[in-house]
């Protein structure tokens, strides 16, 4: 049986199915997951059930795994998952897998993953995919949303296109938790919440489509006054996560979701996390650079 | 000639007609107008060539008058326009536009977050009036959300979920989010104040989210989980089909309830003049108790 893909979103977004994640793929179907990545920016895969080792292995086809900021900052006995910092916690779960307090410090910090974002944008270079797998879902909420940004820049006037074109802007992890109020990092964090500078618009490898970098990471853009730059960054956000560009995930218990942290943002919604318990693991592959040699030769 | 209403929105806003709001109004065209405002929200009147004077004049036939409140951002010396409007143009004294840096245009970028006036006073304010003086021909819209509406679409468990909930409001909150830098002084005159996240209208007893980017936390909640919850509200209130776009023409006045909306600006070219000019009503009640 071989691969295919269904499209389920009008602009992005397909359904995969003809593999099986769990075991070792060949060269030709990790390069059809690649060229489905390039085309639809999001895949999922349904019904396939992971160790976390085969998440890993399956994740390696891509390239190098970024270990996690949240991972390096928290102490190794609050590490739900143990020492393997390439695996991400995205879980309401503490290190001794109850559900946590309503005021837990690591849930306040998770709390932003509301906000619209590209994974490790604060980072000089930013993630390429992200591959999440659910083991156990809510009864409500707790979808994660994608919003396609070569679309939402696409559909910009051609004034803001070009006055977009060369803009770099400045992220932090400090930014997007400045938003809702959260700025208790440990001593010795200095360097990870230092803001790195990235283009606002990048242009994607492979396909040679055009994408907005945005992220609620994003806090100044380059020889703008701050609250200019924040401003007009919320304008873009808006414009960019409006219906038309965004696919809703539904989680079912074993679906991976991965997609190109390049051209798409995403957020996770509500669900009752004190009652429900939301398991999610996540690995990143690390980004190549392209946009940070942009971003220099824009300044 | 009798007021007329027409609608311009599916769910609120109406352009009056049949007024001449230059001149002093009969008790009956006083009622007609708030009875407008009641159903409406947000009222359009064009064409009505105000001196401030004037404008001050028909804005007390709604109650008193709200003073702008003394944050320190205008230094005396730096206010254009007596101090019982709120200069919401982009002009200095000399009536020329300000530079990209100046503090108080900085400062005025928050207007472009959706917010309710004077939700970060005890008493927050009823209406709000607007004329468009010198109006922006390209952007510079106001934009209109009607919180009733926001109110009716919310499913029934958010609304009994919200429904006795506290806020607290203050500009720190607004400006925070900006990033704009605020002194001791000015950030010892803007103490939080709670309000009611849902509210009835004295009239009409429709209910209606009070919300708006001044709201920093939700009174016995986390502050990023508050935060994170107003910040979904807040999209839910101003989607599309909430929303109502002003586009000014010169010599509109624009008069909206504050208890029943949300508004902002849009971004516009601020190397051209726009002179809006503001009066506010001033409520009479709080929301809620204060903190003692």
């Amino acid at each position: 049986m071989s691969m295919s893909i269904r499209p389920v979103h009008p602009v992005f977004v397909g359904e995969v199915s003809g593999v099986d994640i769990s075991q070792p793929l060949t060269s030709d179907q990790v390069a059809a997951v690649e060229a489905g990545m390039d085309r639809y920016a999001v895949l999922a895969f349904r019904d396939q059930p992971l160790t976390d080792e085969q998440q890993l292995e399956f994740s390696r086809n891509f390239g190098e795994l970024e270990v996690t900021l949240a991972g390096q900052m928290a102490k190794p006995e609050d590490r739900r998952l143990g020492d393997r910092l390439e695996l991400g916690d995205i879980s309401n779960l503490t290190a001794r897998n109850q559900i946590r307090e309503r005021d837990d410090r690591s849930r306040m910090y998770a709390l932003a993953n509301r906000l619209w974002h590209s994974d490790a944008s604060f980072r000089a270079i930013g993630a390429g995919y992200t591959l999440l797998h659910g083991r156990v879902i809510p009864g409500v909420g707790g979808n994660t949303e994608f919003a396609d940004m070569r679309a939402a820049y696409d559909a910009l006037d051609d004034a803001t296109k070009a006055e977009v074109e060369s803009l770099v802007t400045e992220h932090s992890i400090v930014f997007s938790r400045e938003q809702i109020g959260f700025a208790d990092y440990a001593p010795g964090n200095e360097d990870r919440l230092r803001p790195v500078q990235h283009p606002l618009v990048i242009t994607h490898p492979v396909s040679g489509r055009k994408s907005l970098y945005l992220s609620s990471h994003i806090g100044g853009i380059v020889g703008w006054p701050v609250p200019e730059a924040r401003a007009f960054m919320r304008d873009l956000m808006e414009h960019a996560t409006q219906r038309q560009f965004v696919y809703s995930h539904a989680w079912r218990v074993n679906d991976l979701v991965m997609w190109d942290n390049r051209t798409v943002m995403h957020r996770a919604r509500r669900f009752n996390d004190l009652k429900e318990v939301r398991d999610l693991r996540r690995t990143s592959i690390k980004g190549t650079g392209l946009m940070v040699q942009h971003a220099q030769a824009a300044e | 000639m009798a007021i007329e209403i027409r609608q311009l929105h599916p769910s609120f806003v109406g352009e009056v007609s049949g007024v001449d709001i230059t001149r002093p109004l009969g008790r009956a065209d006083v009622a007609a107008i708030e009875g407008g405002m009641d159903r409406y929200a947000v009222l359009v009147f064009r064409d009505q060539r105000l001196t401030d004077e004037q404008q001050l004049a028909f804005s007390r036939n709604f109650g008193e008058l709200e003073f702008t409140r003394g944050t320190g951002i205008s230094k005396p010396g730096e206010l254009r326009l007596d101090p019982a409007f709120a200069d919401v143009s982009n002009l200095d004294t000399n009536n020329r536009p300000l530079a990209r840096d100046n503090r108080r245009r900085l400062y005025s970028l928050g207007n472009r977050l959706w917010h309710s006036d004077s939700s970060f006073k005890a008493i927050p304010a009823t209406y709000s009036l607007l004329s468009g003086r010198i109006v922006s021909e390209k952007g510079g819209e106001t934009e209109f959300a009607d919180m009733r509406s926001a109110y009716d679409a919310l499913d029934v468990a958010t609304k009994a979920q919200i429904e006795d909930l506290v806020c607290e409001h203050s500009l720190l909150y607004s400006r925070e989010l900006l990033g704009f830098d605020l002194t001791a002084e000015e950030r010892a005159t803007m103490q939080p104040v709670r309000q009611r996240l849902v509210r009835a209208h004295p009239a009409s007893g429709r209910k209606s989210l009070y919300l708006a980017s001044h709201i920093g936390s939700i009174i016995g909640w986390p502050m990023p989980e508050a935060r994170a919850f107003i910040r979904d509200l807040m999209e839910h209130a101003t989607q599309p089909q909430f929303v109502y776009a002003h586009k000014w023409r010169p010599w509109d006045l624009v008069m909206w309830d504050n208890r029943q909306t949300m508004h902002r600006v849009r971004r516009y070219d601020e190397s051209k003049p726009r002179d809006m000019r503001r009066t506010t009503v001033g409520g009479t009640e709080m929301t809620v108790a204060q903190a003692a």
